[in-house]
């Protein structure tokens, strides 16, 4: 933003229209809606493993997370590597 | 500066995403939320939104049809489900009794970690294509033979004696499930259930489907499921961030927030076993493309109490209609793996919690040890809405859970009168926006 006039209160307008289109449309159509077997599925786990190691440093982005971020979107699948055997 | 010019209203998406945010492929929101504060909506929006959900009706028996098969004790075939319940009642002698759980028969609870390959129940099985889908049967009520097309239905009245019988271990090959769970939402409360759905659901709801709206149109029906129980093995591997430092830069009327961070090479694994999840068997049922139609609600009201599933007895099935399945365990593998990757990545959630800035996945990798798989057949109540358009229309379906009465619908929109009260709401902060900057000027 080059300006300091508070203009950015322009798009105040049409993203609430867009987001009150949106937040009820999904109210009756409910497109987002989907069995929520992540949490609902009866799972018993083995403590999980794993290792972690530093790698590399980032100075100065302005990004607040990660570059690519798919910590929740559990169902966003990514390369799958295939083994030989279990 | 100069005066502000109104801007063109907002463009707004006409269709929502097959993949990605607002589809199913999406995780679910969590119930009851509503991505917009009610508080700042006008007043009939929000009433509607914020209306309580009524107590549903829970009324006594409705009537239902002749029994079927044979009483245990006295043999005789005037047998029916005892509405509410999963007991089966003999007219004749008032016999009383419940089949058998598979989970007990079948030891379905039992050493999920111990899985091994692929065990396949034997309704299960893939289903042999060969197999005429015109059956003759014998009627054991009256000798009559009775043509029956399983393609459509599953079970039949004998024109004769009007004896019900079901296409019980009559078919091989895995057309007739290993087990049933009966239902137990009556009717009545079914109804009452899509009323209030409905009935929170009116403002904008497109004017012909409140003139056509019968929820006494809604249709008992068995559909055909796969349920899964797995033990597998995932790992993954990707980047996580954790913040060492916050700064800003610039003057005071330009300045900007920046971040330093650890990049970590992260990777996890995780042993685990998942007890009864449910697939749709029938593919069409398991399309959940929500662009062309509206499955994901029939999926939405999943789960169900699998464990008291009885075995399979056609007697539940009179009365109600029935889907048959048209798709093998093998054709179904990717969507369990699928799950199963998914499942794995949530149960590692809470192992990263220490990259602050969020985790990166880059790689999975899934080895399924052992799977277990019962065809089964669970109850839903359907009330569907044929909307008229482009390519055929779209079928809206309301669906109530027959076992827990979760219910879950898709409501017709009035498109224009959902536009025009967006941009109406859109012109009204954007009048606050105007006002806020004249007046800071
Ligand atoms: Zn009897
Ligand atoms: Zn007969």
């Amino acid at each position: 933003m080059s300006d300091d006039n508070g203009l950015w209160l322009l798009a105040l307008g049409p993203t609430g229209a867009a987001a009150l289109y949106w937040a009820i449309y999904r109210y009756y159509r409910n497109t987002d809606k989907s069995h929520a077997f992540e949490r609902e599925t009866e799972v018993v786990a083995k403590p999980v493993t794993g290792s972690d190691r530093k790698i590399d440093e980032v100075k100065g982005t302005q990004r607040t997370r990660i570059d690519g971020d798919n910590l929740r979107a559990y169902r966003q699948r990514v390369t799958r590597i295939r083994g030989d055997d279990g | 500066m100069s005066t502000p010019h109104r801007p063109a209203p907002p463009p707004l998406p006409p269709v929502p995403p097959v993949s990605g945010p607002g589809s199913p492929q999406e995780v679910p929101p969590l119930p009851g939320t509503f991505p917009v504060d009610p508080a700042t909506l006008p007043d009939a929006i929000r009433e509607e939104i914020e209306a309580p959900d009524p107590v549903a009706l829970d009324t006594a028996a409705a009537e239902l049809k002749d029994g079927l098969n044979r009483c245990p004790k006295c043999g005789a075939t005037d047998i029916r489900h005892k509405p509410g319940s999963d007991v089966l009642v003999c007219l004749y002698c008032r016999n009383e009794w419940v089949g058998a759980r598979v989970e007990e028969e079948f030891g379905l609870g039992e050493g999920l970690d111990q899985l091994r390959g692929t065990v396949i129940a034997s309704g299960a099985r893939a289903i042999d294509a060969d197999v005429a889908s015109l059956m003759t049967f014998k009627c054991t009520g009256c000798g009559a033979e009775v043509m029956v097309n399983t393609e459509s239905t599953m079970t039949a009245r004998c024109h004769w004696c009007r004896h019900v019988f079901g296409v019980n271990e009559q078919i091989a090959n895995g057309a007739v499930p290993d087990a049933v769970l009966p239902f137990r939402i009556k009717k009545d409360d079914a109804v009452a259930r899509i009323r209030q759905f409905v009935d929170k659901r009116r403002l904008f709801a497109l004017k012909a489907f409140k003139d056509e709206f019968s929820p006494e149109n809604v249709v008992g029906v068995y559909l055909p499921y796969m349920i899964v129980d797995g033990n597998a093995s995932a790992e993954l591997a990707g980047k996580g961030e954790i913040l060492t430092r916050t700064y800003t830069r610039g003057t005071d009327k330009n300045k900007k927030t920046y971040y330093d961070a650890d990049v970590y090479q992260v990777e996890r694994a995780v042993d685990f076993t998942v007890d009864d999840l449910p697939l749709e068997s029938s593919r069409e049922r398991g399309n959940l493309d929500v662009k062309v139609n509206t499955q994901n609600i029939i999926n939405t009201i999943l789960p169900f109490d699998t464990k008291n599933a009885v075995k399979w007895n056609a007697s539940y099935l009179s009365g109600f209609t029935s889907e048959k399945r048209d798709t093998d365990v093998e054709q179904l593998r990717p969507r369990l793996e699928d799950q199963l990757l998914s499942i794995a990545r949530a149960q590692v959630e809470g192992s990263v919690h220490r990259y602050d800035r969020g985790v990166r996945w880059e790689q999975e990798r899934l080895d399924v040890h052992g799977t277990r798989w019962v065809s089964m057949y669970l109850p839903v109540w359907l009330y569907s809405y044929h909307q008229p358009g482009k390519n055929g229309g779209l079928l809206h379906y309301i669906a109530v859970n027959g076992r827990t009465g979760e219910t879950m619908g898709s409501v017709p929109v009035q498109q224009w009168k959902l536009l025009l009260t967006a941009l109406t709401v859109g012109t009204f902060l954007e009048g606050i926006a105007l006002w806020i900057i004249w007046a800071g000027a």
